[in-house]
């Protein structure tokens, strides 16, 4: 059985067409950020992060009316499997770092104060001082650049051209901002677990274009003959049925990841189940079509040296 | 099982010797030592992984990260400055008793930083001695500095803040390693961290009353028994007769009083007769009234100080001051020896017994500042740890589906290949004793993402040089040779990712790059090496004229 026999589809020609939408969704989406969407998980903004078990289900308005007294402008929602009768309640005030733990105790007070007759039964928590907030965002951001840069050199090393590298980077690159304009519109949080989860995309997005660079890498070898752009489109081509199936099974197992790994591992899901999609298409579009143009300009630069 | 199976080598080795038996009878002799080498390796990983979790009392081979199984996730700075204070109070004591000893008259000397102190006002014909004096004692870490007018500067070199805040850092280390394991943790983990190395990870699975644990590792349980020179119920009226000042060798520290709820505020000798380092032991116990109270012998050496301090001072207050409280007061009755000494204090039970937890194990050396806490309860552990393996079961079942109706029989091969690749990851986790935390779940479903990728490559080569007239074992042994390059590559671009995401060092993020990591490699043995002998295997010598695939 076979999904596509003998493909031949001008992915080439149609490049610039995406190229275009990329560039607009990136613009909507730095658009959207610059203008205060992105929202920070508690790892990052600092603060006080409550899950809250409760007996019985739990009444938001009521727990809300509980928590507004000790601290004014929490963010109150029921969470995970309804049944499970679990809330999230986000408090926003900084944790002063004497007692990190005063405004977590307060709320939990207030609630067996004035909401007792549905008790809490279990609690997790996560608090995190100003410091550490700032500190985590800074090195995300610097290890996510450092993480890109070494697999440009890596890749400009194995392919002896540096375009290989900058298109596979850029690419890669195009994946993450996407995805963050992907989650700051569906207001994910950027947790721990969506960097991690953003990271790993950049190797992934990367992992695709290599074996399409790499299929070119061979053609190059057989086929002096043809034109860069036949080549890398021949490339794309054959290796199709394989692109389709590889991404297509991982989608639905991060897929699955997204809608049964629970509340954990929501936004990391998401951002896993769009990357990969994300990833595909810059493979397609945006990595083979640079490397492309990159090389039909020096071919239109050599000519005319030659002519003259 | 008999208990010779019990020691895991044993059963390897008898595992691996009828593999070795099955292979002979059944096996081309060109494809036996490879099969014995991979059959061997994945039994090792079987024995290593077994019990994966905790069954019947037995502890599973994978650690459960505490985002698993509950429990509390801490990192505190090091207050660093308290470490150097105190070297400096103590710079400050010598500098003034040895000047006294030599008979140089000097004005104050005080801490001026942190890592600093001064001495002024020394009598003009003396300044050489005092410069001698304390060149002579602080040589080393020390740098004196002198400007004029019989004034000194003292301060630490750079090198000797360093090292004091390294000490520090470890003395903090061992002594909550101590109080941790007073409090009966399994598994607890307690490191340095940070960019500068002051700050402190605390990890506790499993812990389930979290404010206690807290406290107890909070409390500094700086002890020490002080004379009392006067009480009173103000700071005010504790100090009219000196007209507000504190002599330089008394401090004043508030605590209880006879009366419940009224604070007293006493003067108190600075230098302590006993200090929390002077402790052998302590315990819970209840005093004449049977209040529960602690009770606490002494190290031979500061016995002695102690029953000839407390003989010299029959009839007057010793105050017990707690990390600068004074929790009581009691009137010295006679000479104190070794044992069956009480700190008393209107405590609860449980107060005195994390009291007694926390002296034994020793005061810390600086206070901490908590900068992040995670706790999370044990049953929502539990539901996290059930989310994520039916989304892991999820996934697998479907791709498992997919590859045979996809591949058929061909599609087996990449089965296999997969429950190898896991099997490897976990023998490699259980074998670090590297921990699975829900990231790393994750990084699991990934790794077999990864892994069906590299059967797809294979799959979809050996496809096209089957359509392009190759024949069945050389379209076979083709596919393997091309992709190789390709899967090289791949595999060591996105261990480049992981190794970033390992820098993180934050406990999850962490979890998910050793998965990562891990899983990466052990999918080039299993979807490339393990896969490629299947291939070899089933074709065999014979002419095969079509391939399932």
């Amino acid at each position: 059985m076979e999904i596509i026999k003998n493909p031949h589809i001008d992915f080439l020609g149609r490049a610039k067409y995406f190229v275009a939408l990329s560039l607009l969704l990136i613009a909507a989406g730095i658009f959207w950020i610059a203008s205060g969407h992105l929202r920070y998980g508690v790892e990052f903004s600092g603060g006080t992060q409550l899950e809250l078990q409760f007996q019985a289900a739990p009444d938001v308005d009521q727990i809300r009316a509980a928590v507004e007294r000790v601290s004014p402008g929490a963010v109150i929602q029921t969470y995970g499997d309804a049944k499970e009768n679990k809330v999230l309640v986000r408090i926003s005030q900084e944790a002063p770092e004497a007692d990190l733990d005063a405004p977590a105790r307060a709320v939990r007070q207030a609630l067996a104060d004035s909401y007792s007759p549905n008790p809490v039964t279990e609690s997790s928590s996560e608090i995190v001082g100003p410091v550490v907030g700032a500190e985590l965002r800074q090195k995300a951001l610097l290890l996510t650049v450092l993480g890109l840069l070494f697999q440009l050199v890596y890749i400009a090393a194995r392919f002896k051209g540096g375009i290989w590298g900058i298109g596979a980077t850029i690419a890669a690159f195009h994946d993450v901002l996407v995805c963050l304009a992907f989650l700051a519109f569906f207001r994910f949080e950027i947790t721990l677990n969506v960097i991690a989860a953003l990271l790993t995309l950049v190797g992934y997005s990367v992992n695709d274009t290599i074996v399409i660079f790499d299929r070119a890498r061979e053609n190059m070898l057989h086929r002096r003959k043809d034109s860069m752009a036949k080549l890398l489109n021949d490339s794309l081509n054959q290796t199709l049925t394989r692109t389709i199936i590889s991404n297509g099974t991982t989608f639905l197992a991060v897929l699955g990841l997204f809608l049964f790994g629970g509340e954990v591992l929501r936004g990391f899901g998401f951002t896993m189940v769009v990357g990969i999609v994300v990833g595909t298409y810059s493979t397609l579009f945006i990595a083979v079509p640079l490397v492309n143009w990159w090389y039909a300009r020096q071919e239109s630069n050599a000519r005319p040296a030659r002519a003259a | 099982m008999p208990p010779a199976l019990q020691n895991p080598i044993t059963l390897w080795l008898l595992l691996t010797a009828a593999l070795a038996g099955l292979v002979y009878a059944f096996m081309r002799e060109e494809l036996r030592v490879k099969a014995i080498a991979y059959g061997a390796f994945l039994l090792a990983c079987a024995v290593a992984v077994w019990p994966p979790y905790e069954r019947n009392g037995t502890p599973g081979k994978i650690h459960l990260g505490l985002d698993l199984r509950g429990g509390i996730h801490l990192v505190m700075q090091v207050v660093v400055e308290d470490a150097w204070n105190a070297t400096v109070d103590d710079a400050v004591t010598t500098a003034r008793d040895q000047a006294t000893r030599k008979g140089i008259q000097i004005g104050p000397v005080q801490r001026a930083t942190a890592t600093s102190f001064t001495v002024e006002g020394t009598e003009p014909a003396r300044v050489k001695d005092m410069r001698d004096l304390l060149r002579d004692f602080f040589r080393a870490g020390w740098e004196v500095r002198e400007s004029g007018e019989g004034k000194f500067t003292v301060e630490m070199t750079d090198l000797y803040q360093r090292q004091l805040k390294d000490q520090t850092v470890q003395e903090v280390i061992r002594t909550l390693e101590r109080r941790v394991n007073a409090l009966g943790v399994t598994e607890p983990l307690i490191a340095a961290q940070g960019a500068r190395g002051d700050q402190i990870l605390v990890q506790l699975p499993g812990v389930r009353d979290v404010e206690q644990a807290k406290r107890i590792i909070k409390t500094t349980a700086q002890l020490a028994l002080k004379l009392v020179e006067t009480q009173a119920a103000s700071r005010e009226t504790l100090l009219s007769g000196t007209g507000g000042r504190v002599a330089d060798n008394m401090e004043v520290a508030s605590g209880l009083g006879d009366t419940p709820g009224e604070p007293v505020y006493y003067l108190l000798r600075k230098e302590a007769m006993i200090t929390g380092r002077d402790l052998k032991s302590a315990r819970v116990g209840v005093d004449e009234n049977n209040r529960p109270d602690i009770e606490f012998s002494l190290k031979a050496t500061a016995a002695d100080k102690f029953s000839r301090d407390t003989g010299r001072n029959i009839g007057r207050q010793l105050a017990i001051v707690l990390d600068g409280y004074v929790h009581s007061a009691p009137v010295i009755q006679g000479r104190l020896g070794a044992d069956n000494n009480r700190i008393t204090g209107r405590f609860t039970t449980q107060e005195a017994d994390e009291l007694a937890k926390v002296l034994k194990a020793g005061a810390l050396p600086a206070s901490l500042k908590y900068q992040h806490q995670l706790t999370v309860g044990a049953s929502l552990g539990r539901d996290s740890i059930r989310d994520g393996v039916r989304a892991s079961i999820a996934a697998m079942a479907f791709i498992t589906i997919f590859m045979l109706f996809y591949y058929r029989l061909s599609g087996v091969n990449a089965v296999v290949a997969l429950a190898a690749n896991l099997l490897i990851l976990l023998a490699a986790m259980a074998y670090t004793d590297a921990t699975l935390t829900l990231p790393g779940i994750a990084g699991i479903i990934l790794t077999v993402g990864v892994g069906v990728d590299t059967n797809v490559l294979v799959f979809e080569r050996i496809r096209e040089e089957l359509r392009n007239g190759k024949t069945v074992s050389a379209a076979v042994q083709n596919g393997f040779e091309r992709v190789w390059v390709t899967i090289l590559d791949t595999h060591a671009t996105a261990l480049i990712a992981a190794a970033f995401l390992f820098q993180f060092g934050t406990g999850a993020i962490k979890g998910f790059a050793v998965t990562l990591v891990i899983g990466l490699v052990a999918n080039v043995f299993a979807s490339y090496f393990v896969s490629k002998f299947l291939f070899k295997w089933v074709l065999g010598k014979r002419h095969v004229e079509s391939l399932s695939i």
